[in-house]
């Protein structure tokens, strides 16, 4: 078997999510005696390290107690709550949204629901990323809305293959999903890349696709740069959340925005407003340094493991991805096996990297709490030698 | 930044389907009604139109569920991912305050919690979409259903209330409508928009009709317990060893914070043919790919739920009868208005629209435009809800606006009358 082939190209399997496998893993660690440590899933909420910030919480508390926002809000969103988000976002961009360009969802998860909703119809096609993150594809076959595989490149610091992109786009393809900082790759893309990816979207007459759910979490040499920069060259919808960066994931608060500024523009306190304007630098600070600091452990520790190998050190987010040997393991046959049974005897939980579309690779997440990092990885190196051939 | 000139053509586009979807909705008619309004009138709008007395201070929801929330935002136990079915003590303080009211226990599993009962509502819609198969509908209803079933290609064929018979489903009409491909029937109970409450009797016929049909019922009580005249609410699953029932309900009418989305979707099933159809899976399967209600609030439903004083209560049941009354009454005193069934719970009440007694009115569209703009009053014209020519009219709101928006429709209807 030739184990410096390139990682075998497969589709995700269209009937897991993260979520799912994440539990399954669960059970089968609930057997083993030791305290269970998830590197598994983007919500560092479990550590204390990690809690948001007051400036959050008290806006939140303070619309609650205010007893104005105990009814149904426009489809759309409040007005100040677009406003706030519309402002916020503008900031990073060289042209001003308008509140109407603003969608408040349910979290970054309905922001994608409905933006597939919207563009899918009979024989369309959509590109999407591999690795990626599964919903797009759950939701994409859902509404009937084919999906089309591009490769990120590892050993271009996991940038899109636009050659691919150009091959698979036809006249049905409507638009390209881009995730930046990315999951599950821990990449940041540059300027250039960014700009390179608008081109070749506008070329192919389709949108792009911005998740930006991590938006701001970048830690490493490219300054994150928001796609909607380059809103001019070709349409952008950006999708986003105040889950990662203010480490709220169940506050469910995201949004789904149109930068198309050649098209548009020139116009009581909900929680919002406040919590976007009222939260501190120095709270974003400490959370990036935390997480600059997990993936430099992850990073380190990794190296010293014969079977795992990391392409690129993480730039951003709370994942990256790194490539399994499995010939240099008896008795594990893939990378589902490895997962299984690292959770089973060390209780601790890796997303096998089929799930998010490469199969034999892991997804390692680093937002978790440093002492609690270093033991699972001292675990996952005890099981790797173990298990070594 | 250099802009390469533009590609041939576009390649993405809208969905139709959407757009056609939200034609007719409530908020859609209201929205356009607000467009009417006219804004040298300094008198305050009074809004008959939406279910949504959240604002009214009358209305106020409980303090011990605002704590409740409070405390649950404080513990920061519940700022992460809530799992996709809900979290456990949510689920088990749903099936625990349910249970009260049913002859056999549900479990949490039976419990999938929701962004409010809208998204119980989508989700069990989407669950029975398939190719050519059809669910029966209440005309008058609530639009939405057919919105989702629309986009869903769910096909939606509708059955009537009977005003001469307190709106009581026409079963003889669910028969000759139901064919094999016939999924489900959907019962709102506490009615919107009629106001009316199923007798247990009828209740019991709507199950032994379905069943003989092989269909489940869907059973929208997002009005729960809201009734203040003579017929108690029966919750339909106590019918549930009869025939399947899907229960969807919500905090947001009863606690009125409809804002908070926060509601469930129930199988009361106690034989297990729900489990056994794939219907269950089917349920996991969706709520596994869409998004969740916030984990707080759910972290909070359990306190909202056990802790919530009944005086708070029988104070909003009490209000609502005042209101009620005071609907009827007013509506009584209106030539061209009649009410056929005095409501008897939830928030609404359907009315007929005599046109023959009007001049210059068109329809119950142009009678609610020419209200909105002449006297600021909104209410929804009949044909949103299945019913042209009759109005459905909101009564939660402040007495005192109550009081004030029926003189202003009288004196509306004065103004039109048809010279004798």
């Amino acid at each position: 078997m030739d184990c410096g082939r390139r990682v075998q190209e497969m589709e995700a399997p269209n009937n897991i999510t993260i979520k799912g496998m994440l539990g399954l893993l669960s059970d089968a660690a609930d057997e083993g005696g030791k305290k269970l440590i998830s590197l598994g899933i983007g919500d560092p909420t479990a550590y204390s390290c990690f809690y948001t910030c007051s400036a959050a919480q008290q806006p939140l508390l303070n619309a609650l107690n205010s007893r104005n926002f105990n009814g149904y809000s426009p489809t759309v969103g409040l007005p100040q709550t677009r406003m706030a988000v519309a402002d916020y976002l503008s900031r990073g961009l060289p042209y001003t949204l308008h509140s109407n360009d603003v969608y408040v969802t349910n979290g970054c998860t309905q922001a994608i629901e409905i933006t597939l909703s919207i563009l899918a119809r009979p024989g369309a096609n959509i590109l999407l990323p591999r690795p990626g993150f599964p919903i797009y594809g759950l939701c994409a076959a859902f509404r009937h809305l084919e999906a089309r595989y591009f490769d990120l490149l590892p050993e271009k610091q996991w940038e899109v293959d636009l050659r691919a992109v150009q091959h698979l786009a036809d006249h049905n393809t409507v638009a390209i999903v881009i995730i930046n900082p990315g999951n599950p790759c821990g990449n940041v893309y540059s300027f250039q890349h960014l700009k390179e990816i608008a081109e070749t979207a506008k070329r192919l007459g389709i949108v792009v696709i911005a998740d930006e759910v991590y938006g701001h979490l970048s830690f490493g040499e490219n300054p994150w740069v928001s796609m909607g920069v380059f809103g001019s060259v070709g349409p952008v919808i950006t999708l986003g959340s105040l889950s990662k960066r203010w480490l709220v994931p169940g506050w469910r608060l995201g949004w789904l925005v149109i930068n198309d500024p050649d098209a548009t523009l020139k116009t009581p306190k909900a929680a919002v407003p406040a919590i976007i304007e009222g939260t501190q630098e120095v709270f974003f600070r400490k959370t990036i340094n935390i997480l600059k600091q997990t993936s430099d452990i992850c990073y380190q520790k990794i190296k010293g493991i014969a079977c795992i190998k990391c392409p690129c050190k993480p730039q951003g987010s709370m994942a990256f991805m790194v490539k399994l040997n499995v010939c240099m393991l008896k008795d594990i046959s893939d990378d589902i096996d490895f997962c299984f049974k690292l959770a089973k005897e060390e209780s601790v939980i890796i997303l096998p990297g089929i799930v998010v579309g490469l199969k034999n690779w892991l997804r390692i997440t680093f937002a978790v709490e440093p002492s609690a990092l270093h033991e699972a990885l001292r675990r996952l190196n005890s099981f790797c030698q173990r298990h070594s051939c | 930044m250099e802009n390469g000139g533009s590609p041939k053509e576009w390649r993405f586009g809208g969905n139709k389907g959407l757009t056609h979807a939200s034609a007719v909705t409530v908020r859609g008619v209201i929205n356009k009604l607000m467009e009417k309004l006219n804004a040298d009138d300094t008198r305050p709008v009074i809004p008959l139109a939406q279910g949504d007395p959240s604002a009214f201070p009358s209305f106020r929801t409980t303090t011990f569920a605002e704590d409740a929330v409070c405390a649950a935002v404080r513990s920061a136990n519940f700022n992460g991912y809530s799992s996709t079915v809900g979290i456990p003590s949510g689920r088990r303080a749903v099936a625990e305050y349910l249970s009260k009211d049913l002859p056999y226990k549900l479990s949490a599993d039976d419990v999938f919690l929701t962004i409010g009962c809208t998204q119980a509502l989508e989700t069990v819609i989407t669950v029975l979409a398939r190719p050519g198969a059809n669910i029966l509908l209440p005309r008058p209803g609530f639009p939405y259903y057919e919105a989702r079933a629309g986009f869903s290609g769910l096909e939606f064929r509708h059955f009537d209330l009977l005003p001469e018979k307190d709106w009581e489903v026409d079963l003889a009409g669910v028969e000759a409508l139901s064919d094999e491909n016939t999924v489900a029937m959907v019962i709102i109970n506490p009615g919107n928009p009629c106001g009316n409450v199923f007798k247990y009797q009828h209740l019991k016929k709507v199950a032994e009709t379905a069943k003989k049909l092989g269909i489940l019922v869907i059973s929208d009580e997002v009005y729960d317990h809201l009734t203040f005249g003579s017929s108690p609410f029966v919750p339909m699953g106590v019918f549930g060893s009869i025939v399947p029932v899907i229960t969807l309900g919500s905090i947001s009418k009863r606690w009125v914070v409809p804002g908070w989305r926060l509601g469930w979707l129930v199988t009361n099933d106690p034989d297990g043919i729900l489990m056994k159809q794939g219907i269950v899976d089917s349920i996991k399967g969706y709520v596994d790919i869409t998004s969740d209600p916030v984990t707080f609030m759910q972290g909070a439903l359990a306190q909202i739920l056990e802790d919530t004083p009944s005086d708070f209560f029988e104070g909003i049941v009490s209000l609502l009868k005042e209101c009620a009354e005071t609907c009827y009454e007013r509506t009584s005193e209106i030539p061209c208005l009649t009410c056929p069934c005095k409501p008897e719970g939830s928030m609404f009440a359907m009315v007929k629209l005599n046109l023959s007694l009007l001049e210059g009115i068109e329809d119950d569209l142009d009678f609610c435009c020419k209200l909105a703009k002449e006297e600021s009053v909104l209410i929804l014209p009949g044909f949103a809800v299945g019913l042209k020519n009759w109005l459905r009219l909101t009564f939660a709101i402040e007495p005192s606006s109550l009081d004030d928006g029926f003189q202003r429709i009288n004196a509306f209807s004065k103004r039109h009358a048809k010279k004798q």
